[in-house]
């Protein structure tokens, strides 16, 4: 029992450098697959943190996802396995949540930076809501590592 | 070289014309003026106003009944608040205040213990009855200063006083210059506004592109209510100042329309010195090209002075001494007029469409009846 704690305790500080929300993107960064800005879009900004510490902007999470989910041609030097946490903007509280928290909403009428985007809402119903609002089509959830589709009635 | 020295030759040949010269400068130099003070006065005015809005909640709710603004209840705030979007709605309590001792009309604004936008106080803001902070206009026109008293006349018409524990001194006056400021409790009870209603709500919406579903939905929740985003008021600011300023334009358009007239009586009639002048420059030897390139160089001289002379004078007038006539006509009417001090700040659009509107034309002007002249044989120019 005190060799279990004992390793949680050895644990905590990595949960706590995985947990921690990464920074607002630079004014100098780029979205690591169109090359635009990110800064002068805070409200489409999504990050991936690798575990070695490097930050990875992108300006919508359509952008993230063609990275995430095809790191061999999008994200040279990166593999699946180096993935620490992946962050999109939630669209109603314009803050940084872990994209495995949010529910992705697709074919709507909010465009981002990029054209049509996968919005992230927190929460079923406020997605039902934005889905309804917005002429929404889909809502998908990322599982850590592919987009699914959720069906059936909340 | 040969350059340099036909333009000492159409410097020196303005000199030899002082009264002529001084005439058309002193002309155009007023025309930059009155023309460069509109259009930079507009513009001030109008980043003066998204300055200001861009502290400003995103939405405003107000009530509205037969078509006027009507007090909000308190309770309509919650409703708003549990929009998805809404971070805060704040029911807000202000008003105005005619006062009759001065003329003046003052706006009173209730304010909870934080305000951020406020920051820019002498002293403190009120916290208890019987206190409130005052704008530098208020405290102007009343002649009071940081713990005195101010008497107002309440909804009952009794006179309450009021100790100065403050005064602003925002860097743009535009805002607090007529504000009277004291916690909500208080005010209400000067307005006698009972305690369940408001002014107005302010809601603020995190994120941008869902200001306008935002509206849409207090709408639909609240039929009676009318929900005004930034991004309209900012429109109608510009509408108002592009609409005075335009106003402004229309008179002087005379000005610049007798501009012109004296511009074209220079093109159509070269006198018979300037005539004879160039047909000698021909007969010694100068080619036509010599000879149009004087007088661009004389035309471009007296523009070029003349615009830098009526920008920089505009300039000063706007930026240093609060554009003292044409301000009062473009800011509004009212009787606490803020003083004006924008930011200095010169759109280089705005300074090549007037120079391209004012030089191009009156150096063309000038060209034109020389090339006329110098085309024709040196020997029947001279014994016109």
């Amino acid at each position: 029992m005190r060799r279990f704690i004992f390793a949680l305790l050895l644990c905590l500080p990595g949960v706590a450098a995985l947990a921690a929300t990464p920074p607002q993107p630079g004014a100098k960064d780029r979205c690591a697959v169109c090359g635009m800005f990110v800064a002068p879009f805070p409200q489409w900004t999504a990050v991936l943190a690798l575990k070695d510490g490097r930050l990875f902007y992108f300006d919508g999470p359509k952008d993230l996802f063609i990275g995430v989910l095809d790191t061999a041609n999008q994200l040279p030097g990166v593999s699946p396995e180096q993935i620490a946490g992946v962050y999109v903007t939630e669209y109603y509280g314009t803050r940084l949540l872990p994209a495995t928290e949010v529910i992705f909403v697709t074919g709507s009428d909010v465009r981002g930076p990029m054209g049509q985007e996968l919005v992230p809402v927190l929460g079923r119903e406020a997605a039902e809501t934005f889905r309804r609002d917005h002429a929404g089509k889909k809502l998908m959830r990322f599982d850590g590592r592919q987009l699914v589709e959720i069906t059936g009635q909340p | 070289m040969r350059r340099f020295k036909i333009l000492e030759y159409a410097l020196a040949s303005l000199l030899r014309r002082p009264v002529k010269t001084a005439a058309i400068l002193v002309v155009y130099t007023l025309m930059i003026v009155v023309l460069a003070t509109v259009l930079l006065l507009t513009h001030a005015l109008k980043t003066e106003a998204v300055n200001l809005l861009a502290d400003g909640p995103e939405l405003v709710v107000q009530r509205t009944m037969a078509g006027r603004h009507e007090l909000v209840p308190v309770a309509a705030a919650q409703t708003v608040a549990a929009i998805p979007g809404v971070s805060a709605a704040t029911p807000r309590v202000w008003g105005y205040y005619y006062d009759s001792l001065t003329g003046a009309n003052y706006t009173l604004l209730g304010v909870d213990a934080a305000e951020p936008s406020l920051e820019l106080l002498a002293g403190r803001l009120p916290q208890g009855d019987g206190e409130c902070a005052i704008g530098a206009g208020v405290a102007a026109v009343r002649k009071v200063a940081v713990n005195d008293d101010l008497i107002l006349i309440d909804a009952n018409n009794i006179g309450a006083i009021f100790t100065v524990t403050g005064i602003f001194r925002a860097e743009s006056r535009l805002l607090t210059e007529d504000l009277l400021v004291m916690p909500m409790a208080p005010l209400r009870r000067f307005f006698g506004m009972p305690a369940e209603l408001a002014t107005d709500l302010a809601v603020s919406v995190r994120n941008p592109s869902e200001v306008d579903t935002v509206a849409n939905k207090v709408k639909r929740a609240l039929p009676d209510s009318r929900p005004i985003t930034r991004k309209e008021l900012l429109r109608t600011y510009h509408a108002v100042f592009d609409w005075r300023g335009g106003m402004l334009l229309a008179l002087f358009a005379s000005a610049l329309l007798a501009f012109c007239i004296m511009a074209w009586d220079k093109a159509t009639g070269l006198s018979a010195g300037e005539r004879r002048e160039i047909g000698i420059l021909k007969a010694v030897g100068w080619d036509t090209a010599d000879v149009l390139l004087l007088k661009a160089w004389e035309g471009l001289a007296v523009s070029l002075l003349a615009f830098l002379l009526g920008f920089a004078l505009a300039f000063g007038l706007v930026f240093w001494w609060g554009a003292p006539l044409l301000g009062v006509v473009l800011r509004g009417w009212s009787v606490l007029f803020p003083e004006l001090r924008p930011t200095p700040y010169v759109d280089l659009y705005q300074v090549a469409t007037l120079a391209f509107l004012t030089i191009v034309p009156y150096v063309a002007s000038t060209v034109i009846p020389a090339w006329r002249a110098a085309t024709t044989d040196p020997d029947e120019v001279m014994r016109q």
